[in-house]
Formats: structure tokens, C-alpha cells, sequence
């Protein structure tokens, strides 16, 4: 296949200004987001929800250190039928789509869709169609649809990419360079943002419900049996050390 | 280690101290001296770590009862976060070591005002209330706080020490209790039990202190001190009027830590005999021994 030779100006009005604009898009983001995020509140009631129920799992979990008396008390404290912790402490809903959770939503498609959805549209209208670079290595076909998007062209070689891919992949490899220039935690990377999107949606779900929570601690320790772990622990040391110890023993 | 702080680059120093910040080490002394000696003049060139930096020095200074620097530490701090709640406890922590308790109680409890979710606003109330030594409005304070903050074990801890203080043995159980929940596998903890339900007595508290030693000598046998409550507790049991089989199982134990405990002694004895304080420690572990031995035989 003949060498392609690319227009110098190519580099100076595609390939520079791609990187440049993610990158100053990047920094934008991350102020932005700085100066619109409210740090989140937290309900001293859902604080202790949250501990009340940390207690309760170790206590389900590691109560078999305890001597009976001192689990069944605890668990009296928890799941008694009149004066029961979970029983006794009423929590209102928490409706999901009160101002404050809206406005974090608002705020968050507003930081990261939004501007995906702009700039990248953007790049793809104003630099579409233009092979900005080569990888320095062979690649196979598969590469192609990854590394030239906007250019569908059989027969050129699959090293070559195109300005659209090349926008992606200044979106998702400029993370170090943020680190770099922002420091740590910072707000500019899209990707990471994203992520922290779906893992809220996902998890976020969760202690919404304080009585349904409340709900399925308090039985989940109702079923939880009492068998003490130090029942036998003499015993075992006894026995871990007998067959040497005999002659001791009995001498 | 402590000589060379003199000669130590500002880029180590730096290393240094956030190496003891993210592992929690206080260390006050030696982070008041390594900022005398390396960072004073240089304060402005610690970049982005300047003012957490400042913040470390601040709580170290006042360990070191090194007010000047402190005020000063504290003052920067003010001057950029003038708002912060932060910097509003250290200036609370500052009054505390000024022993302005008052105003100290003003700030936090203007703190708490503004965000009722601080916890280490709500502690260092209770802090002042300890170091003015209304030991028993502490506990009370601090019960209140662990009503709504359940699972702060370090809490837990700190109200067991109190009610030691106390003598209240059996409320101190059941805190230690709620550390053990927390860190089941921590020997020094198992052996803790054990000493508060051996200081309780009572034929039921001496086997539940027995168990709980033998937990922890279980979980790391070199305990010295579980193993010498293991026997304590065993020569208790024999003594008893419990059932013979008890009894006898009791005696294998007290022999079996015995034994462990002369292994573990006179491994570390040896190694150096030659200095006389080591002498001077054989001679005191004989006496210890003796002593159990007169117990055991009065006891018999």
C-alpha cells in the first residue's frame, strides 16, 4: 500500500486543538464542579441509623465472643417486642425525590452529561472526516471501527486513526495528566465520574428505606443462633498441648 | 534517629511527617523538633501539604506544651479558613491546653451547632470534662454521645477506662464487650476481658475470665500476661468447691501455663546473662515464682 503522507496542517488545526480542547475542558469541569457541588448533609438520625446498624451486623457476626448473658442482652436491646431499638425507633420515608436529591441530579447531568454530549458532538461536526494520526505498530482489523470512527474506509490501514477516536481517546487517557495538574481526587475526568454516577444509583438505593432496613437487621439477628466460641477453648488448648505435654504431666 | 533531625532535607522531612500522618502516629515530640530544625524557615516552600502540615505541628506543639508555636500554627490556619470547623476545634483544642475550659466549650458547642453530625467536636467536650476530672459527668456525657454514635469503638474504649476509674467493673464488661465485638481477633483485647472479669470475682466471672485468657493465649501464645491470668484463674478454679472434673481439668491448664511461662522467661534470659540487670530480673522472676508458689500453697 502507497505511504500516506498527512498535511502538516492536519497536526496544527486537528490533532493539537483536539487535545488542547479536552484538556482545557477537563480543567473547566473540574472548577465547575468545585463551585457547584454543596457538600452533602447529613441527618444526625440517619448517622445513627447507619452505626445502630453497624452494631447490630457485628453483633450477629462476632456475638459468639460473648458470654451468653451479654449477647442476650444486647439482642434484647435491639429486637425486645415492646422497647426493641429497631422496634421503637419510627423513621419517616425518605421520599426519593425530595428537592435536595434533585438538584444533586440536575447538578451531576449538568457537570457530566452535558458537556460530553456538547463538546463531543461539537469535535465530531468540526473535525470529522480527517485521519489525524498513525500508531507506531500494526494492528488487525478489529482495530478498525475502534480507531476510525468518522472514516470508513476499507482499505486504509488499520494503524491509522481518525480525529473522532482520537478525541475518545484523549477523553479516557487523560486522566494522569489531571492528576498531574489538579492533584489527586480531582473533578476533571469524565470516566471516573461516570462510574461514581452508577455505583451511587446502585448502592445509593439502599439505606433510603431506614425500616425497611431496620426490618431486615432485626431478622436477620432474630434468626441468628448464640453459640459461644470460647465454650471450648480451654479444651482445645488442652488438647493442642497434651501429646507433648504428657511426659510433663505425668512425670 | 533522633540526632540526625538537624540534618534532614526539607523533601525528607516532608516524607517523614506524612508517612506519620497516614499511619496515625503522633510522635509530638519528634514532629515539634523536625519543624525547628528543618521546616520553620521553610514553611512557605512545602507547597499544597503547607497547611496540613501546620495542622500536625499545631496538635504536636501543644502535646509539647509549646504554646508560642502553636498561636502561631493556628493563626496561619485562621487567616486562610477563617470559617472552617476544622480549624474551629483546634482553636478549641488550643483553649483547652491553656485551660480556658469555658471558652474551649463555647467554640465546640458552637461547632455542634452548626453541623450536629461532628463527633470530634462532641469527644473533645467530653475530653475537657475528663481532664477537669468530673470523671462521672464524663461517663455521662459520653453514654449520650454513644447513644447516637454506636459504633465508635475508640469511644467504647475510652468509657471502659472511665468506668474503671470508677470501679464499675461490670459496666466496664460490657464496654470492652462492645470493643471485642469490633475486633475479635485482637489478642490484647480477650486478655482485657479477662482481667475485668477477674478483678469482678465470683466463682462464674473467674471461668469466664479463664475462657477469655485462654482466648487470647490462644490467639498469641508469647502473651505473658494472659498466660500468668490463665494460671491465676486455673489455681482459683482448683481451690474451688467446683465439680472434681473441673477441677482436674483446671490443674493440667495451671501446670501447662506454668510451664509456658518459665519457657518464655528463660528463653529471653539467657541471651544476655552477663549484665547484672538481667541478674537482677532472674532474681525478681524467682521471687515472682516464689510468690505464686506461698499462693498456691496457702491457698492449698
Amino acid at each position: 500500500m502507497a505511504e500516506l503522507l498527512i498535511d502538516p496542517n492536519i497536526r496544527g488545526w486537528v490533532f493539537l486543538p483536539i487535545v488542547v480542547i479536552t484538556f482545557l475542558v477537563g480543567i473547566i469541569r473540574h472548577y465547575v464542579s468545585n463551585l457547584i457541588s454543596s457538600t452533602k448533609k447529613i441527618e444526625l438520625t440517619q448517622l445513627q441509623d447507619s452505626q445502630a446498624m453497624i452494631r447490630a451486623r457485628l453483633l450477629r457476626e462476632n456475638g459468639k465472643y460473648l458470654t451468653p448473658q451479654s449477647f442476650a442482652m444486647r439482642r434484647h436491646f435491639f429486637n425486645n417486642e415492646e422497647s426493641g431499638y429497631f422496634k421503637t425507633q419510627k423513621r419517616p420515608p425518605v421520599t426519593p425525590n425530595s428537592s435536595a436529591m434533585l438538584t444533586d441530579l440536575v447538578k451531576g447531568n449538568f457537570i457530566n452529561v452535558l458537556p460530553m454530549v456538547v463538546i463531543g458532538g461539537w469535535i465530531n461536526w468540526m473535525f470529522s472526516g480527517f485521519v489525524t494520526t498513525k500508531v507506531p505498530f500494526p494492528l488487525t482489523l478489529r482495530f478498525k471501527p475502534m480507531l476510525q470512527r468518522g472514516v470508513e474506509l476499507q482499505s486504509l490501514d488499520a494503524s491509522w486513526v481518525s480525529s473522532a477516536s482520537w478525541y475518545f481517546l484523549n477523553v479516557f487517557g487523560l486522566r494522569n495528566i489531571y492528576t498531574l495538574v489538579l492533584g489527586e481526587n480531582n473533578a476533571a475526568d469524565q470516566t471516573q465520574s461516570m462510574q461514581d454516577q452508577m455505583s451511587l444509583n446502585a448502592a445509593g438505593q439502599m439505606p433510603q428505606d431506614p425500616k425497611q432496613a431496620f426490618k431486615n437487621e432485626w431478622e436477620a439477628l432474630e434468626i441468628t443462633e448464640y453459640k459461644n466460641a470460647l465454650h471450648n477453648v480451654c479444651d482445645d488448648l488442652l488438647v493442642s498441648v497434651s501429646e507433648p505435654m504428657t511426659n510433663n504431666i505425668h512425670h | 534517629m533522633a540526632d540526625n533531625y538537624e540534618e534532614m532535607s526539607c523533601s525528607e522531612a516532608k516524607e517523614l511527617l506524612r508517612k506519620w500522618r497516614d499511619d496515625n502516629e503522633r510522635r509530638s515530640d519528634e514532629v515539634v523538633q523536625i519543624f525547628d530544625y528543618c521546616l520553620a524557615d521553610k514553611v512557605k516552600k512545602l507547597g499544597s501539604e503547607r497547611l496540613i502540615v501546620l495542622e500536625q505541628v499545631f496538635v504536636a506543639a501543644l502535646d509539647c506544651g509549646r504554646i508560642k508555636l502553636a498561636e502561631d500554627c493556628v493563626r496561619v490556619l485562621i487567616s486562610e479558613f477563617p470559617e472552617s470547623l476544622r480549624i474551629m476545634k483546634l482553636k478549641a483544642m488550643l483553649l483547652e491546653a491553656l485551660e480556658r475550659y469555658d471558652d474551649a466549650l463555647d467554640v465546640l458547642e458552637s461547632i455542634i451547632n452548626k453541623d450536629e453530625t461532628n463527633a470530634a467536636a462532641r469527644k473533645r467536650k467530653i475530653a475537657i470534662l475528663k481532664a477537669k476530672g468530673q470523671i462521672s459527668d464524663a461517663i455521662r456525657e459520653l453514654c449520650d454521645y454513644l447513644r447516637k454514635f454506636m459504633s465508635d469503638q475508640e469511644a467504647w474504649h475510652e468509657l471502659c477506662n472511665l468506668y474503671m476509674m470508677e470501679g464499675d467493673y461490670s459496666k466496664a464488661a460490657f464496654c470492652m464487650e462492645e470493643v471485642l465485638l469490633h475486633n475479635p481477633f485482637s489478642h490484647l483485647i480477650h486478655q482485657r476481658m479477662g482481667d475485668i472479669r477477674y478483678t469482678m470475682g465470683g466463682q462464674d466471672n473467674i471461668e469466664i475470665a479463664k475462657s477469655y485468657y485462654a482466648q487470647a493465649v490462644k490467639l498469641n501464645a508469647n502473651n505473658l500476661r494472659a498466660l500468668y491470668g490463665l494460671y491465676l484463674c486455673c489455681g482459683h478454679i482448683v481451690n474451688s468447691k467446683a465439680p472434681v472434673n473441673k477441677r482436674k481439668e483446671a490443674q493440667k491448664l495451671s501446670t501447662w501455663a506454668l510451664k509456658k511461662i518459665s519457657e518464655i522467661t528463660n528463653d529471653k534470659l539467657p541471651r544476655s546473662t552477663k549484665s547484672s540487670k538481667n541478674s537482677n530480673q532472674s532474681n525478681d522472676i524467682a521471687a515472682l515464682e516464689a510468690a505464686f508458689g506461698n499462693l498456691d500453697a496457702k491457698l492449698n
